[in-house]
């Protein structure tokens, strides 16, 4: 091999390395990442460890807003499942009871621990996935 | 009627543009066609500037026969929101956007001489894409349309969230940025077509793409504080997915500047920067197609429209498959000559693209990834903060040690590392020397922080010696380089310290009581509901006493608008130099107490003064006389 | 390599773009969306107002069957939408779907009816037969035959990229 094709063929490489491991160093860090989200039906049927951040989904069920000192509980439902969830702060504008909502945090014995309620700049918003199926 | 003739005027623009562009790519260049090519594109521009003046006009006379104009504008709003009305929803603001890149390629058209090689095509370029954009609004969101039978009296209530004057000059601004890169591409692509590499379509372009990359940096920071004063949550960026495709284009458009600046120089990175000009128009457009598609919900997307989407899409592919079989078909003409000097600034710079690419690249991934899962996985996912920190934190950082080896950098010539006379070691010395007392003053061991501040400190501290050395040994120094690193600098700095220092907590108080927060004593003065023209507000009074006794009146406000029944927060900000007290109230409790939420922001100021500046840097390099 | 690289560039945005098609034309960008066409069902039930028997012949022509309950939130969210479209010289059939007739009734004179005729379905067995899972759901129905079923809310998004074509198409209303 000529040293000037050795050199060529070392360059390629060293290219290939280098995009192959930082490609691979974003996936990885976007896999340990991600936010799964569910809706209370889903979630009833998995088991998620109590340190993986999740994002919930649902409806605020009426008559369901306790408000605690600086806490707020209500409950999130998809009309099949309930999930309590315990917020400190104060829930957005368009937070009310009977109304979509999307919480991001963590599952711990049966209850969620919201660290953002989120409800959308739309009076129109449902939360996604959520086929309301309120048959009773 | 008079609608009418808006409409027609922006439809006979269409087909003179349509016309500039087929003269301009079916004609040879002759000084002839060059002064057609340069008049007909005039007059487009004049007709759809027309077009447009008529149509404000018929805003601000509350012309609700139009049909956009009655939706998204009302009697009772001051002319300055009923003009700003028209970039509140989709069709009107894409009416706007067609006037931008009708105004930037004008502007270009009578600025630059009719003899100039590569402009007959540029303008060509540019009334191409004015058409494709045309025709979209034109046949898929027509502001023109018109309300049979009878129109509304006085128009609808437009989103008081949108009523802002942070938000009505925000788009424009943003949108004045995304368009201007279509100056450079269309030289690039002018360029590729001319074939001949010894045109230097990088010197033609530099001063314009400076100024859309200001737009753009102002257009971000201005989006920036609106989200934090207006949405009440208190950051100064989200990652969200409509943030994040506005971020794309300002990073392939920083990278586009430096890979630009080596360009002009020597022959060398042009594959890089022809690439990154058509990168930075198409991540613009491709920041259209996700906030006109409808394929993400975000607080700031507009309603869903498959078929808008669809369009956009296409005219994107089409865009991209042109300018890239071009760029391949031309790739021998603009490759490299001769090899880049290890240790020169353009080695530097080509570094920092790569830096920069990778940005672009995670940034892509978080917004398409949770869409792809979807699709394969039937699982909806969010990418938020996490992922983006993880990747940005160290690539900024390490990017910026770069920027501080390449300060002594030399074009064409390899680093002289000489440690010891340089003025490398003084800032490597004060560096670590304001470390070691911050860490002594705020008492914290958290890594992250540290690095972070010693790197914006080594950047800030090494151009200050620079710009020291050129006040009293008048030693050379590049203003817009120097004035943009030292504001990523304090970006740094301010990003860091605002994340160590800053907290928040949520208070359940009672009237006429006192509550402490940190060093803050809050005392619940009042509370009433206030009647207004178009809302009633519930309007809380706090006295804020800090510890040395200077004492605020802070009076955040709940909103409830009559016509759509909207609830909004108005936040009641005090600032100071190094921090905000950022203050919302919430619902009142069964006790009587209320909630109310206290912020504590530091240094949030610096990091829109940061944008600022950085925005400050590239005037100061539009009106400099000397080549850079 | 050069060649690796041309085709790298030209390539990799062409996925892409090719991606974001798959992406937006996936049938399921509005999911709960049916387009089947079948005939209304028989039927033979009361107006909820006045108790009246009501059956197929009474409801002819192009209208939308809007299936609804007092009980049902979301219905409250959509109904605005649906005063709105009744304004517009809409013509709606509403389908009460398992509700007392007492809370059907209060609800509309509440919120306001934006119903021409409204089916009183208390069992659930003429939306059993037109295939209904919940409430809301809505129908649009032309000279008889139902050609569109929604499930969810209707916004303006859905009517204008889910029943507005077809509107158009069939020149309805």
């Amino acid at each position: 091999m000529h040293p000037h094709r050795r050199k060529r063929l070392f360059n390629i490489i060293l290219v290939l390395l280098f995009s192959t491991s930082g490609i691979g160093l974003i996936l990885y860090s976007l896999n340990t990442n991600l936010d799964y989200f569910f809706t209370p039906t889903e979630l009833k049927n998995i088991n998620i460890q109590e340190d993986k951040r999740i994002k919930i989904g649902g409806m605020v069920l009426e008559n369901s807003v306790v408000r605690e000192q600086s806490k707020v509980i209500f409950t999130v439902t998809d009309y099949k499942n309930y999930i309590e969830v315990v917020y400190e702060g104060i829930v957005p504008d368009l937070f009310k009871e009977g109304s979509g909502v999307v919480a991001l945090g963590f599952m711990q014995n049966e209850t969620f621990y919201a660290q953002e309620v989120l409800a959308k700049h739309d009076e129109n918003y449902m939360p996604p996935n959520l086929n309301i199926n309120n048959d009773n | 009627m008079i609608i009418e003739i808006s409409h027609f005027l922006s439809i006979l623009a269409t087909g003179l543009f349509l016309l500039v562009g087929l003269i301009s790519f079916i004609t040879t260049d002759t000084k002839y066609t060059a002064n057609l090519i340069s008049r007909t594109f005039s007059h487009g521009f004049l007709l759809l500037l027309v077009s447009f003046i008529i149509y404000i006009w018929l805003a601000i006379t509350d012309n609700f026969s139009v049909q956009y104009i009655a939706n998204h504008s009302n009697t009772e709003l001051p002319v300055f929101y009923k003009i700003s009305s028209i970039w509140s929803a989709h069709e009107g603001s894409m009416f706007l956007w067609i006037i931008f890149i009708a105004l930037w390629g004008f502007i270009f058209n009578i600025n630059i001489k009719n003899d100039e090689v590569l402009k007959p095509k540029s303008i060509g370029v540019i009334s191409l894409i004015l058409v494709g954009f045309l025709l979209f609004l034109l046949l898929t969101s027509n502001p023109f349309e018109i309300i049979l039978p009878i129109a509304p009296l006085n128009g609808a209530d437009i989103n008081p969230v949108l009523q802002d004057p942070a938000l009505a000059i925000h788009p424009p601004t943003l949108y004045l940025g995304y368009v201007g890169f279509v100056i450079p591409f269309a030289c690039a692509i002018s360029f590729l077509i001319n074939g001949n590499p010894d045109v230097r379509w990088e010197k033609l372009v530099q001063k314009w793409s400076v100024l859309a990359w200001v737009f753009l940096t102002i257009g971000i920071t201005l989006g920036s504080w609106w989200a934090y004063y207006e949405l009440g949550w208190g950051g100064y960026w989200f990652w969200d997915p409509v943030e994040n495709v506005a971020l794309m284009p300002w990073l392939a458009a920083t990278a586009f500047l430096h890979s630009l600046s080596v360009s002009i120089k020597s022959y060398h990175l042009r594959v890089w920067t022809i690439l990154l000009s058509i990168s930075v128009f198409s991540l613009s457009l491709f920041g259209a197609f996700i906030v006109r598609s409808g394929i993400i919900d975000s607080v700031h997307s507009f309603a869903n429209d498959p078929d808008r989407g669809l369009y956009l899409l296409m005219f994107i592919g089409i865009i991209l498959i042109i300018s890239l079989s071009l760029f391949i078909l031309r790739f021998s003409m603009i490759r490299p000559i001769g090899n880049i000097k290890r240790f020169s600034k353009e080695s530097f710079i080509s570094i920092n693209n790569i830096f920069f690419g990778s940005l672009i690249f995670s940034v892509m991934l978080g917004v398409t990834y949770p869409l792809v899962y979807e699709y394969l996985f039937d699982q909806k996912i969010s990418v938020g903060a996490p992922f983006y920190n993880a990747i940005f934190i160290p690539i900024v950082l390490i990017a910026s040690l770069f920027l501080f080896l390449s300060v002594d950098s030399k074009w064409s010539r390899n680093l002289n590392f000489n440690f010891f006379r340089s003025p490398m070691i003084v800032s490597i010395i004060l560096s670590i020397a304001s470390v070691i007392v911050l860490i002594y003053f705020f008492q914290t061991n958290n890594l992250t922080f540290l690095i972070s501040v010693y790197v914006g400190l080594l950047i800030i501290f090494r151009y200050c010696i620079e710009i020291f050395n050129s006040f009293y040994f008048k030693k050379f120094i590049n203003p817009f380089s120097a004035i943009a690193h030292l504001a990523l600098g304090l970006l740094l700095l301010s990003i860091s310290f605002n994340s160590l220092l800053s907290t928040e907590r949520a208070l359940s108080i009672r009237l006429d009581s006192i509550e402490e927060y940190k060093d803050l004593k809050i005392y619940f003065k009042d509370i009433k509901v206030v009647k207004n023209s178009n809302h009633d507000s519930i309007k809380a009074l706090f006295f804020i006493e800090n510890s040395r006794g200077n004492i605020v009146e802070l009076s955040p406000e709940k909103r409830r608008y009559r016509t759509r029944g909207q609830i909004t927060t108005e936040t009641a900000i005090h600032i100071s130099p190094l921090r905000d007290i950022y203050i919302t109230i919430g619902d009142q409790l069964d006790n009587g107490n209320w909630v109310v939420n206290v912020q504590l922001n530091y240094f949030i100021r610096w990091i829109w003064f940061s944008g600022c500046l950085m925005a400050m840097a590239g005037i100061v390099l539009i009106f400099s006389k000397r080549k850079v | 390599m050069k060649f690796l690289f041309k085709s790298i560039v030209l390539l990799l945005p062409l996925a892409f773009i090719a991606m974001f098609y798959i992406l937006l034309t996936d049938e399921d960008a509005y999911p709960g969306t049916d387009y089947k066409t079948f005939d209304i069902p028989k039927f033979q039930l009361e107006n909820l107002e006045n108790t009246k028997l009501i059956d197929n012949d009474e409801i002819k022509g192009s209208f939308i069957l809007n299936v609804w309950a007092s009980w049902c939130i979301t219905c409250r969210v959509e109904h605005p939408f649906l005063m709105n479209l009744k304004n517009q010289g809409i013509k709606i059939i509403g389908l009460n779907y398992k509700d007392e007739r007492s809370d059907a009734i209060e609800w509309l004179d509440k919120y306001g009816n934006p119903y021409e005729i409204t089916v009183h379905d208390l069992k659930g067995s003429l939306a059993l037969d037109l295939g209904v899972t919940g409430a809301p759901e809505t129908f649009l129905v032309s000279n008889g035959k139902v050609v569109a079923h929604y499930q969810g809310e209707v916004n303006d998004a859905i009517w204008s990229n889910v029943f507005l074509p077809i509107i158009k198409e069939k020149g309805m209303f």
